[in-house]
């Protein structure tokens, strides 16, 4: 392309072609945050659970906290690694999505250690759930759409078990929430690539 | 009365570059190369006269070891492209 001037009705063409460039394909590996947090969450959420019915000191909940102090450091070499042009305002909206929930999640999560009859498992996997099926619906991906509404529904499982069982069933909402999706996703972005 | 086209924006690769970064959030020095065709000489030219101007803003840093430059659009230039769209089509009597 070089530097010459155009008339009106090339113009316009020219506006037109180049949005439309912008219409990118899925990204590769878009899955790629949905299967970090989901496989951190069910390894977690299983040591914590042996740990605790092996042993029976309550004091292995702190565990929960190494969730955020793997996932961050992972997602932030990741990403920063492959940090993907164009940004589209899609892109921005979903961050932003995910900034609120997580950060939710994790406000909800320091609440336990104060007010301990909260039923966390509960508040965040609906959280996450939520955000999942907000992203699905933002990028018109009906399997995240679908896992999303069906963590929701699930969800309640936690508040209906004991506290060692909601752990189990914790792990494999995470795994419809976030791991199978984000598969599911990765897959599909792999394929729109080929 | 047809208003004046700015002659900022009427140009090819300065309209293609300002048309691409509309649409998008920001977008980085490799891809606004591969969407326009343009050579790396050419394309620098024509990013700092929009910068210059106001219309794009530049920032340039590093990925991994590589530099990258990544533009983005500014209200300035967002109202400038509007303006210019708008005189297109008075000119055009759409």
């Amino acid at each position: 392309m070089e530097e010459k001037q155009l008339n009106e009705k090339e113009s316009l063409e020219l506006i037109a072609q180049m949005i439309r460039n912008t219409q990118r394909k899925m990204e590769k590996n878009s899955g790629l945050p949905f299967l970090i947090w989901g496989y951190t969450t069910i390894a977690v959420s299983l040591a914590v659970w042996y740990l605790l019915s092996t042993t029976g000191n309550y004091q292995w909940n702190w565990l929960w906290l190494t969730i955020p102090v793997i996932g961050f450091p992972i997602m932030m070499f990741t990403f920063k690694k492959n940090e993907v042009y164009p940004k589209t305002y899609i892109d921005k909206v979903i961050s932003y999505v995910w900034i609120v929930f997580g950060l939710s999640a994790f406000i909800v999560s320091a609440g336990t250690f104060i007010f301990h009859r909260f039923p966390i498992l509960f508040t965040v996997i609906l959280l996450i759930s939520m955000g999942t099926a907000i992203t699905g619906l933002i990028i018109k991906f009906k399997p995240l759409v679908f896992s999303g509404f069906l963590g929701m529904f699930l969800s309640f499982l936690c508040l209906m078990l004991n506290p060692l069982n909601s752990i189990l069933v914790f792990a494999g909402l995470f795994l419809i929430v976030q791991v199978i999706p984000g598969h599911i996703l990765n897959y599909k972005s792999r394929k729109s690539h080929v | 009365m047809f208003k004046e086209l700015d002659p900022l924006l009427h140009s090819e690769l300065r309209l293609a570059i300002m048309s691409l970064l509309i649409s998008v959030e920001e977008a980085d020095f490799v891809y606004l190369k591969d969407q326009t065709k343009s050579t790396s000489g050419n394309l620098s030219v024509q990013i700092d006269k929009l910068n210059d101007a106001g219309y794009i803003e530049v920032e340039r840093g590093f990925a991994g070891k590589r530099t990258r430059t990544v533009c983005k659009i500014t209200p300035v230039g967002v109202k400038a492209f509007e303006a210019y769209v708008e005189s297109l089509r008075s000119y055009l009597n759409l």
